[in-house]
C-alpha cells in the first residue's frame, strides 16, 4: 500500500506547495478551497472475430481545484502538476470569488463544512483508516504484462461457442484501469485513495433460422488481477447464452396497466434510476426533485429499506473515500418506508445542515464533485420467494432484466425497455415478451411495491451512471411485485 | 491558438513510433479550451476554466494494430509512453486488414483549419465578465419586465420570459404553476484536432463554439413538477442568439401542465425537429459497415435499392462553409464530401473505414456521416418547406411527439419501442400532453409511411432533422 510520500511523489508536490495552493484559491476571499490529484492508466483489449486484435492503453493525469464561496463554485484544473500550472489553476477557480461578491449569497445557509466523520484522515497509513479498505488489490493491475490476457478472452469465446450453437458473433472486452488519487483541502485534511476497476463485457450474436437475436453480459468489479479466473469466465458465459430460447421464441404482449413481478439483481437499474436520482441531495436542495422537502414522510410501505452503499467489498461501486475526501459508508434513503436521508456532498451537507454522506464523486479530476450514488439497493423483505410474487398474480408480466432507462426528476416518470421477461397469466410464467416498454412514475411506482422477497441480489454488472459525467455504480433489489405499471405492448 | 510547437511535437510522436518499431503510424493531438458559467434560479453558481490537451495514436506494429493516448505531453513522458505501447500491441494478434488509409483518399484542403470558417477570432477576445453577463441575461430571472401579460394555457414565448421574472407575483401564481428553479450555463470553447501520419498526411481543423442551455422546473397548484429545457448554439459569436432559450424552455414546462391519458391506437404522428434524429439514428448505424459485417444490421444488402419512399433524401452535408459541426476530414484523416446517402429513397452508401474496407472487401467510402441532413420532402397535399405548425395543420389530428424517454430499437430488426412525451392535437392545434404513451413499429416501415419532412432542421445540431410527419404510427399507453 502506498503512503502518504508516496503519492505526494507521484503528482511532485509537497506539503508547503498544497498549502500554498489552497491560499491562493482562498485569496480572493472564498470559503473553501480542495485540490483533487489524479493518474489514471486504462488498458483495453478486445476479441472480435475469433482474435484478440483489438487494444490499447490511455493515461490520464491532473489536478482539478474547487473554490466555494457560499455555495457557489469555481473550477478549474491543470493536466500536468507543475507548481505553476496548479497555481495558474488556483487563480482561476478562485474567480468564482469576484463573481459571487456581487450577488446575494443564500444566509439560510451559513457555510459550515465538517471535519470528516470520526475525525480521521481517511485512508491515511497512520491511523484506523487503513482497516477501511474495500478493494485492496493482492495483484495491481499495472504490474500485469497484458499478454496474459489474451488467453483470457479466447477461453471465454469459447465457453460461450460451447454453450450455444447459434453463436454467430462474439465480441469480447477486457478493460482495467488504476486510479492514483490525491485530495487536500482548506481544513489541512490529506486524503489518498488507489482504485482498480476491472471488468468483462462481453456482445453475442445468435442466428437462427435466419433470425438475429443478440444479447450481452458483463462483470465489473473494485479489484486487482486475482479477479479474474475460470468461475468468472463461466458465470458470463452462461449469462450470456440465458434465455436465449425464450429470446427467439419472444413476441411482443398487448399492453396496458398490470402488475409487475421484477426479478432480483439487475431490476435494481430500475430502483437507481426512478428512485436514486431523486434521493440525491442536488436535485433537493434546488427544488427540482419530488422527493423535495419530503425528509421525514412516508414514501414506502412499512418494511421497505432502500440504501446506497460504498461498503461492499469489491464492489464496483465502493469507495474508502469519496472525491471530497469523506469516508465511504453506508446510507439508509428509506428506513422502514420513510424518507430518511437524501445523498449528500458537502455542498448539500451544509445547506441541509447535516454530515457529508460521501456521495461526493466526480468522473476525474476535469469535473467537480457532485452528489451521486454508489450502490443502490433495497433490502430483503419477508414476502417468501420470487415463485411466491409470481404465484399471487392472476395476470401480469415478469421483468428479468431491463435496459435504455430514462427518468426525468423532476415528474418522477420513468421508461424502462424490458430486454427479457414473461407473461404471468394464473401465477404462471408463460410466454416469453420483448419489445416493450415499462412506464411509470418513481414515487407512486415505489409506494405501489406491494411484496418484498427476501433474495435481494448485488448485480455485478459493469453499470455507469450518466448523471453530467459518468462514475461507475451498482444496483440490487430482491424479487419486487409492483401493484400496477404501464406495460407498453400491441 | 494551436502553436507550432504543440504541431510539432505531434509530428514527433510519429517518429517516436517509428523508432520504437512501429511500421505505420497516426498520431492526432485535440486541443480544448472551454470556459463555462452556470447560473442557478439567476445568480452565478459555478465558474469553470478548461483547458484539455491529448495525443491519440493508432500504432502498427509487425502486422498487429493498437490504440493509445496520453495527455501527460513533456517529451520524455511521451517517448516512454509510445516504446510501452508499441511492446503492448505486439502483444496482440496480427491483423492485416488494419492499415491506414490510401493517401489518395486522404483530405489537401484542410490546411490552415480555418477553411470552413467555423473558428470566430473573436472567441479570444471574450472576457469573464463577458461571459458572466452572457449567463446572467438570458437568465429567465433577468429583470423585470412591466406591462407584460399572464401566461394563457399556450402562449407566446415573449410572454413566458416576462412570467418567469415575475414568478413570486400574484399573476403567475393565479395561473396554478410557480417556478421552482432556474438552471442556466452558457459556455464558449475553441477546439482544434491536428492530425498526421507516417504516409504524410497532415489535416488540420478548428471552430470555436458558443453556447447557452437553460432548463426551468415549474409546480403546478397539485404539486406535480415539470422540467423544460432550451438551448442554443452557433460557432461564430455573431450568429449566436441565446435571447429566447429561457422563454423556449418555460414553455416546454409549463406546455406539459395537465397532461391526459390517450388511447391507444394508430395515430399520424409529427415528431418534432429537435427530436426528428431519433428515427434517423437507427438509419445512420445499419448503414455502417461494423454493423453489416457483425451481422447486426436491418439494412444489409440494400446498396443501390429502393428501401425508403421515392423522393426522400438523407444527405450528409460537413462542408458548407460557416455551419456547425462541419469537418473536412474523418479521424483517419479521408476528406469528407457533401453527399447523398439516400436517394430518391435508394441506398447510396454503406459507411466503409480502411478497416472495413479490407476486411468485407469493398471499396472504402467515409467512417461515418458526419453532418447527415434531411432535406424537405412531401406527399401529394402535404405543403412544401413545412415546419411544426403547419404539418399539425396538415395532419389534422394526430400526436406531437415533442421527446423521447427511453426505449430501444433493435439493430438486427430495425423493430422500435420508445416511449415519449407529447401533446395530442386536432383540426392542428394541440388540445393536451399526453402521459405514458409509446410507440412501437419499424424502422423501415415508419419511414414507408412517411408523409412530409419540413424544412426546420435546427441548423446548431450536429444531425439537420427536420419535423417529420408519419402516418398511421402505433401508439400505446
Amino acid at each position: 500500500m502506498k503512503t502518504k510520500n508516496d503519492f505526494a511523489c507521484i503528482f511532485g508536490v509537497t506539503d508547503t506547495q498544497l498549502q500554498a495552493l489552497v491560499s491562493e484559491g482562498l485569496r480572493g476571499g472564498g470559503d473553501w478551497c480542495d485540490l483533487f490529484f489524479e493518474d489514471t492508466s486504462y488498458t483495453e483489449l478486445m476479441l472480435r472475430d475469433g482474435e484478440v486484435s483489438t487494444g490499447g492503453s490511455h493515461i490520464d493525469y491532473g489536478c482539478g481545484i474547487r473554490v466555494l464561496c457560499g455555495e457557489k463554485t469555481g473550477y478549474a484544473y491543470a493536466e500536468s502538476t507543475d507548481y505553476p500550472a496548479l497555481l495558474t489553476a488556483a487563480r482561476s477557480a478562485s474567480s468564482i470569488s469576484v463573481a459571487a461578491k456581487s450577488l446575494t449569497i443564500n444566509q439560510k445557509s451559513p457555510y459550515a463544512f465538517r471535519q470528516s466523520p470520526e475525525g480521521i484522515t481517511p485512508h491515511s497509513p497512520d491511523n484506523k483508516a487503513l482497516e477501511r479498505h474495500f478493494y485492496p488489490m493482492r495483484e495491481d493491475w499495472r504490474e500485469a504484462d497484458a499478454a496474459r490476457f489474451v488467453p483470457v478472452l479466447r477461453k471465454l469465446e469459447s465457453l460461450i461457442r460451447a454453450k450455444d450453437s447459434s453463436v454467430h458473433k462474439v465480441i469480447a472486452m477486457l478493460s482495467y484501469q488504476v486510479s492514483d488519487i490525491m485530495m487536500y483541502n482548506s481544513l489541512g485534511e490529506l486524503s489518498t485513495d488507489t482504485r482498480p476497476v476491472g471488468s468483462i463485457s462481453v456482445t453475442v450474436i445468435f442466428v437462427r433460422g435466419g433470425r438475429t437475436e443478440m444479447n450481452n453480459a458483463s462483470r465489473s468489479f473494485r479489484a486487482g488481477v486475482e479477479m479474474i479466473g475460470d468461475t468468472l469466465l463461466e458465470e458470463i458465459a452462461a449469462n450470456v447464452t440465458a434465455g436465449m430460447d425464450e429470446r427467439f421464441e419472444a413476441r411482443r404482449p398487448k399492453g396496458g396497466k398490470m402488475p409487475v413481478v421484477m426479478a432480483a439483481g439487475a431490476s435494481g437499474i430500475l430502483l437507481h434510476e426512478a428512485m436514486g436520482h431523486a434521493f440525491e441531495a442536488d436535485f433537493n436542495r434546488k427544488g427540482q426533485s419530488i422527493f423535495a422537502n419530503k425528509i421525514g414522510k412516508r414514501v414506502a410501505s412499512k418494511g421497505i429499506n432502500i440504501l446506497d452503499d460504498a461498503t461492499i467489498p469489491g464492489n464496483r461501486g465502493s469507495l474508502n473515500v469519496d472525491d471530497e475526501g469523506i469516508p465511504g459508508q453506508k446510507t439508509y434513503m428509506v428506513e422502514d418506508g420513510i424518507l430518511n436521508s437524501y445523498l449528500h456532498d458537502r455542498i448539500s451537507a451544509a445547506f441541509y445542515g447535516v454530515s457529508p454522506t460521501g456521495n461526493g464523486r466526480r468522473e476525474s479530476f476535469r469535473y467537480n464533485p457532485i452528489p451521486r450514488m454508489r450502490c443502490t439497493y433495497m433490502e430483503s423483505g419477508n414476502d417468501g420467494s420470487m415463485e411466491d410474487l409470481i404465484s399471487g398474480v392472476k395476470k401480469g408480466i415478469f421483468v428479468d432484466q431491463f435496459s435504455n432507462g430514462e427518468v426525468k426528476i423532476g415528474e418522477g416518470d420513468f421508461t424502462f425497455y424490458v430486454k427479457s421477461g414473461r407473461l404471468i397469466e394464473n401465477g404462471r410464467l408463460t410466454m416469453p415478451v420483448k419489445d416493450i416498454n415499462i412506464v411509470g412514475n418513481g414515487p407512486k411506482a415505489l409506494a405501489d411495491i406491494v411484496a418484498v422477497a427476501s433474495d435481494l441480489k448485488i448485480d455485478d454488472s459493469t453499470w455507469t451512471c450518466g448523471k453530467e459525467q459518468s462514475a461507475p455504480v451498482s444496483c440490487g433489489i430482491p424479487s419486487v411485485l409492483v401493484k400496477k405499471l404501464t406495460v407498453g405492448g400491441d | 491558438m494551436l502553436e507550432n510547437e504543440e504541431k510539432q511535437l505531434t509530428r514527433d510522436c510519429l517518429a517516436m513510433a517509428l523508432e520504437a518499431g512501429a511500421a505505420k503510424a497516426r498520431a492526432s493531438l485535440s486541443k480544448n479550451t472551454m470556459n463555462i458559467v452556470a447560473t442557478l434560479d439567476g445568480e452565478v453558481d459555478k465558474v469553470t476554466g478548461c483547458l484539455d490537451r491529448s495525443i491519440s495514436l493508432n500504432l502498427f506494429v509487425d502486422g498487429r494494430y493498437g490504440t493509445f493516448s496520453t495527455n501527460k505531453l513533456d517529451r520524455e513522458s511521451l517517448r516512454t509512453f509510445i516504446v510501452k505501447a508499441v511492446d503492448t500491441t505486439r502483444m496482440l494478434a496480427t491483423d492485416t486488414c488494419r492499415d491506414l488509409p490510401d493517401p489518395n483518399r486522404t483530405a489537401k484542403d484542410a490546411i490552415t483549419g480555418g477553411e470552413l470558417g467555423i473558428c470566430d477570432p473573436a472567441w479570444s477576445s471574450v472576457t469573464p465578465d463577458q461571459r458572466i453577463a452572457f449567463a446572467l441575461e438570458n437568465s429567465a430571472h433577468c429583470g423585470l419586465a412591466d406591462g407584460c401579460v399572464a401566461p394563457a394555457k399556450f402562449f407566446e414565448p415573449a410572454s413566458c420570459v416576462a412570467v418567469a421574472r415575475r414568478n413570486n407575483n400574484s399573476v403567475s401564481r393565479a395561473q396554478g404553476w410557480k417556478l421552482i428553479s432556474e438552471e442556466g450555463e452558457y459556455s464558449d470553447s475553441e477546439y482544434f484536432n491536428f492530425v498526421v501520419d507516417t504516409q504524410g498526411l497532415e489535416v488540420l481543423h478548428s471552430e470555436t463554439s458558443f453556447e447557452f442551455f437553460t432548463e426551468l422546473t415549474i409546480q403546478d397548484s397539485r404539486g406535480h413538477k415539470y422540467s423544460g429545457g432550451w438551448w442554443e448554439a452557433a460557432p461564430l459569436l455573431k450568429d449566436f442568439h441565446p435571447e429566447k432559450v429561457a422563454a423556449a424552455a418555460l414553455e416546454e414546462a409549463v406546455m406539459q401542465i395537465g397532461p391526459k391519458a390517450c388511447p391507444g391506437g394508430k395515430y399520424r404522428a409529427v415528431i418534432d425537429s429537435e427530436v426528428s434524429q431519433k428515427v434517423l439514428n437507427p438509419i445512420l448505424s445499419a448503414l455502417n459497415a461494423f454493423s453489416i459485417q457483425q451481422k447486426n444490421s436491418f439494412l444489409t444488402d440494400t446498396l443501390g435499392k429502393q428501401i425508403f419512399p421515392a423522393g426522400l433524401d438523407i444527405m450528409d452535408m460537413p462542408r458548407i462553409p460557416g455551419e456547425a459541426c462541419g469537418k473536412m476530414f474523418d479521424s483517419e484523416g479521408v476528406a469528407t464530401s457533401n453527399h447523398y446517402i439516400v436517394k430518391d429513397g435508394v441506398v447510396q452508401e454503406y459507411f466503409v473505414n480502411t478497416y472495413m474496407s479490407n476486411k468485407l472487401g469493398i471499396a472504402p467510402t467515409i467512417e461515418d456521416a458526419t453532418r447527415p441532413f434531411i432535406p424537405a420532402f412531401k406527399r401529394d397535399d402535404f405543403p412544401a418547406k413545412a415546419d411544426r405548425q403547419s404539418l399539425m395543420a396538415a395532419c389534422g389530428d394526430g400526436i406531437l411527439i415533442t421527446d423521447f424517454c427511453g426505449g430501444n430499437s433493435n439493430p438486427a430488426t430495425g423493430d422500435f419501442s420508445y416511449a415519449i412525451q407529447g401533446y395530442r392535437f386536432k383540426e392542428g392545434k394541440i388540445v393536451h400532453p399526453v402521459r405514458e404513451m409509446l410507440i412501437t413499429g419499424n424502422i423501415v416501415t415508419l419511414w414507408s409511411q412517411l408523409l412530409a419532412a419540413g424544412a426546420d432542421a435546427r441548423r446548431c445540431r450536429a444531425k439537420l432533422t427536420p419535423t417529420l410527419a408519419f402516418d398511421n404510427v402505433d401508439f400505446s399507453g
